[in-house]
């Protein structure tokens, strides 16, 4: 369906249609078939759910019966992994129009991917790879953001990602590239303060120059979760629990942002519901006092 | 070409090739090298392959026991994958086992996978209505001969001399490795979902017939005549019936129609 712009703007569909406002969900958690059960009988403290769009993006089957399950009971956002919105291969139509397609069935309140490329020449990596931060790139990621967003008839979150390899001809910090692709293209952020952290000891940079860098006003969602200890590195394995430097860096993050919408990431190592119930909690218990100040 | 997307492409094959080149984009200091930094997704790459081609392949992963791990590292590096969705990367394998060398040595490993690709497929197959085992009781007897069913569109009828389906069944059960088995004639394996549960089961030469028959939206005449090459013809209609109600019972029919 495309609907011809209003005749006097003529950027009307890149920068006018999207939404400006966003709800405020609390403290949710990342869907995972291991919690499926559990989640439906004993919700607990759990006000949201992000789901991984790619597990459903397909024709039928269980995982939509679940699907629709959780539609009913919780408010859902959309987390995918295979945009690849930094690539210079083409955008995947008909991985957007999926995309799109499974918007319409859940309603998401957003829907998010990162600031990554996943693959380039049709080969796909399957991981998030980390962008030069130069304005060929920015220019290169802030259109096909703009592409999407018309696609998607909304505005989309876009998340940093841990990394491990930085690149000799970045101009600008990975902050400031963020920022600077939030601003342009008009989307929103998801911070992972985890990855954050995770970059931060990588790439020896100070993650309070991370968050001052990131303006407050686009910050939508944050991501908690933990990681491992490689070598020399910090392996994002978001399969342990958070660590203590990491939720002092979400308490700083949240003196800096305000009420956020917060959730735990837990992608692998999957603890009992019970455990990730615990974390939310505390996750709750150190904003409290913040939020209560800023009120 | 932009910068960008040589970039990017230097990158890729520096995460895909046998050996880690130097790359000179890279930055390195002292708390680790562009190697050792390039490393974890090299690395990664191959895990997350290899990770996922296991869940899709448990009845080759049975099968193939010690030598799995290598089938797998020798099909990631041979085919990088293509698809968003890592489970595609799978679709190539039993092909793979099919020809290249040594595995075309042991067609058993080829049809395994075939077997473990069919669940997989069809377990996130579209959704079709199911047939009740009550909705033909108003079809009027005399136009059961020109009734035409519709079969759910997902099903698969795979060919195999080798006991595949006790290995699949052995690996979803956690049990121990069957001994393997092979026909002098092929046995043939349905495989399809009824509502939410994947099964397989064997079918034997007259109903691989009329099922074929069904999945050709030939008439119930057709079915029944199909029959006759295996039964006496007095048997024929009877056989049909139990084949039918079977058929309906296992949620295999989706409609069905009157000529
Ligand atoms: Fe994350």
């Amino acid at each position: 369906m495309v609907q011809a712009p209003p005749a006097q703007d003529p950027f009307a569909m890149t920068t006018q249609t999207h939404s400006h406002s966003l709800p405020y969900l609390g403290y949710g958690l990342g869907l995972r078939v291991d919690h499926y059960e559990t989640l439906l009988e004993h919700p607990g403290n759990v006000e949201w759910l992000e789901i991984v769009s790619e597990n459903y993006m397909i024709p039928g089957g269980r995982p939509l019966v679940w699907l629709e399950k959780f539609r009913e009971r919780f408010p859902l956002v959309m987390h995918g992994v295979s945009m690849s919105i930094g690539s210079a291969d083409p955008l995947d139509d008909g991985y957007l129009a999926r995309l799109a397609a499974l918007a319409r069935r859940v309603e998401p309140a957003w829907i998010s991917d990162h600031l990554c490329w996943t693959g380039v020449q049709g080969i796909n990596l399957h991981d998030l790879m980390p962008l030069p931060y130069t304005e060929e790139a920015l220019t290169h990621v802030v259109d096909r953001v703009r592409r999407v967003q018309d696609v998607l008839g909304r505005r989309i979150l876009l998340e940093n990602v841990s990394s491990y390899i930085s690149f000799a001809e970045s101009q600008l910090t990975e902050w400031q590239f963020l920022a600077a692709v939030a601003e342009r293209a008009d989307c929103l952020i998801l911070l992972d303060i985890n990855n954050i952290y995770v970059s931060a000891h990588n790439h020896g940079f100070s993650p309070l120059d991370y968050l001052d860098g990131i303006p407050a006003s686009r910050v939508q969602q944050f991501h908690l979760a933990g990681h491992e200890h490689g070598d020399r590195l910090l392996i994002d394995t978001h399969d342990a629990p958070i660590i203590d430097p990491v939720w002092n860096l979400y308490v700083e993050a949240v003196r800096r942002y305000g009420k956020v919408s917060t959730m735990i990431e837990r992608d692998d190592h999957i603890p009992p519901l019970a455990e990730l119930l615990a974390e939310l909690d505390h996750a709750r218990l150190l904003a409290a006092p913040l939020l209560r100040e800023a009120a | 070409m932009s910068n960008l997307q040589t970039l990017q492409q230097r990158l890729l094959q520096a995460v895909l090739a046998d050996r880690a080149p130097r790359l000179r984009d890279l930055c390195g200091d002292n708390s680790a090298d562009t190697t050792s930094r390039l490393a974890i997704y090299r690395n990664g790459y191959r895990i997350r392959l290899r990770d996922a081609l296991g869940t899709e392949y448990p009845g080759l992963g049975l099968m193939a026991g010690r030598r799995f791990g290598h089938l797998l590292e020798s099909y990631i590096e041979t085919h990088p994958s293509g698809h968003y969705n890592i489970r595609w990367h799978g679709a190539g394998l039993a092909a793979f086992l099919e020809y290249g060398l040594p595995w075309r040595d042991k067609p058993e490993l080829a049809d395994m996978a075939r077997l473990d690709w069919a669940i997989s497929t069809a377990f996130d197959a579209t959704d079709e209505p199911t047939l009740s085992a009550t909705a033909l009781v108003d079809v009027p007897a005399e136009s059961w001969a020109a009734l035409r069913l519709r079969s759910q569109s997902h099903l698969q009828i795979l060919a195999s001399p080798y006991n595949v389906d006790a290995f699949r069944r052995a690996a979803d059960g956690n049990k121990q490795r069957p001994r393997l088995r092979h026909y002098d004639k092929p046995r043939y394996l349905l495989v399809w979902r009824q509502l939410l549960t994947v099964r397989y089961r064997l079918v034997e030469a007259d109903e691989l017939s009329a099922l074929t028959g069904a999945t050709q939206h030939e008439t119930f005449a057709q079915l029944c005549e199909r029959l006759t090459e295996h039964h006496d013809p007095s048997n024929a209609l009877p056989r049909m019936a139990a084949l039918l109600r079977q058929w309906l019972d296992d949620g295999l029919i989706s409609g069905w129609e009157l000529a």
